[in-house]
């Protein structure tokens, strides 16, 4: 009788740690961290320096014609294997904290990129 | 005898296609009730595994709250622009009965935004391919490409784009940094806060609505909460009979 008990004791518990258990995993699926993307901040440029002061026209023109259509599948890849986000605050999140390095740069060359009509620009942050 | 085939025939021809037609709208037609029925979230074949959706109880929403409402201007950077005929607008409150049809006896306020449709037809109207859906089925503009034709706003059968007709920055009093805003001479519509999934956040709605009112969650992953929701009560879709297939879903 009394191992008939433990015996039923014992399936009860198993049952318990099982329906817990699927109760959880339900309840992981549903965080929406399953869209997460690629980082957004890095200490070390998409491309190095010397390409991006001739090329990062390109690189953003590439950026801004893929980013919205392919959504957190707009990854660039660099030629060392680490993955961005392609967004612009990708790259103010370390060039944001010189707030004039796009500025004093494209004063000097004479051109005014349309990027700020709608991007908040670092100059009007606080 | 000849004759009496050839009534059958057109008997049996038009019972089928009615049948067909409600198959292919996912809605079955009971009693005057139309409900959603599994097949109006069922995966698209071909496609992503992930269809975002959202599930709005009514029954909870507060009647003169528009916690959800500010909170999505406020991230997004929507102008609260004064003049009427010139509104911009991600999310507003509108009569149920207007909303819903006459299937809702409520006449109180309740949210409303864009669906996200399965088959949106702003997207179809969009000659530079601006406004479209994604693979994980949020319907997305690309501000970047859109030339401010408005066709997108003539076709949405819901009313759900804004055009921008002043400078949006001149509306902003108090902008969100995370966000861009837009400017003069484009569309702008809710994102399904594809912007604070890809950060892992869930939308900022849902997390503004004090009493849990708005559910977001994968309509194609039958373990999700939104999934065991939409099984378990009766809903509505805005338009069904449009075959627009919306995303969003009202518990009345
Ligand atoms: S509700 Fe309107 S704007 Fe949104 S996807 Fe559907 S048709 Fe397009
Ligand atoms: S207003 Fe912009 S998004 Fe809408 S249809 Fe025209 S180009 Fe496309």
């Amino acid at each position: 009788m009394r191992k008939k008990n433990i015996l039923i004791i014992g399936l009860l518990a198993a049952l318990l740690v099982v329906l817990v258990s699927s109760f959880r995993a339900g309840a992981e699926s549903e965080s929406p961290a399953e869209a997460d993307a690629a980082r957004v901040d890095s200490s070390a440029c998409v491309y190095p320096k010397e390409y991006m002061q001739t090329h990062h026209m390109q690189v953003l023109e590439d950026w801004k014609n893929t980013a919205a259509h392919e959504g957190p599948d707009a990854v660039h890849e660099t030629a060392d294997g680490r993955k961005f986000q392609k967004n612009l605050s990708t790259c103010l999140a370390c060039h944001g904290s010189n707030r004039y390095f796009c500025f004093s740069c494209h004063a000097y060359a004479n051109v005014t990129p349309n990027c700020w009509n709608c991007h908040i620009s670092p100059l009007d942050t606080p | 005898m000849m004759h009496n085939d050839r009534r059958e025939f057109i008997r049996k021809a038009g019972i089928g296609m009615l049948a067909g037609m409600g198959a292919a709208s996912g809605i079955l037609t009971g009693g005057g009730f139309e409900r959603t029925t599994s097949a109006a979230w069922a995966a698209v074949p071909g496609e992503h595994g992930r269809r975002w959706g959202m599930l709005i109880d009514t029954r909870r929403c507060r009647e003169g709250c528009t916690l959800c409402i500010e909170s999505c201007h406020h991230t997004h950077n929507v102008p609260a622009v004064k003049s009427p005929d010139e509104t911009v607008e991600w999310m507003h409150k509108e009569d149920g009965r207007e909303l819903l049809g006459s299937l809702c006896s409520s006449t109180a306020a309740l949210p409303a935004l864009c669906n996200h449709c399965v088959e949106p037809s702003c997207a179809r109207a969009c000659p530079t391919d601006s406004i479209f859906r994604r693979t994980d089925g949020i319907v997305a503009i690309d501000y970047h490409r859109c030339v401010g034709c408005r066709s997108c706003m003539q076709s949405c059968p819901y009313g759900e784009v804004s055009f921008n007709w002043s400078d949006p920055r001149a509306s902003l009093k108090n902008p969100s940094l995370d966000y861009p805003t837009r400017q003069r001479g484009v569309v702008e519509k809710c994102n399904f806060c594809s912007d604070r999934l890809v950060r892992g956040k869930k939308p900022s709605c849902v997390e503004a609505c004090p009493e849990g009112a708005i559910s977001f969650g994968n309509l194609n992953d039958p373990s999700s909460e939104i999934r065991k929701l939409l099984e378990s009560s009766e809903t509505l879709q805005r338009k069904p009979e449009l075959g627009t297939r919306p995303s969003v879903f009202y518990i009345i």
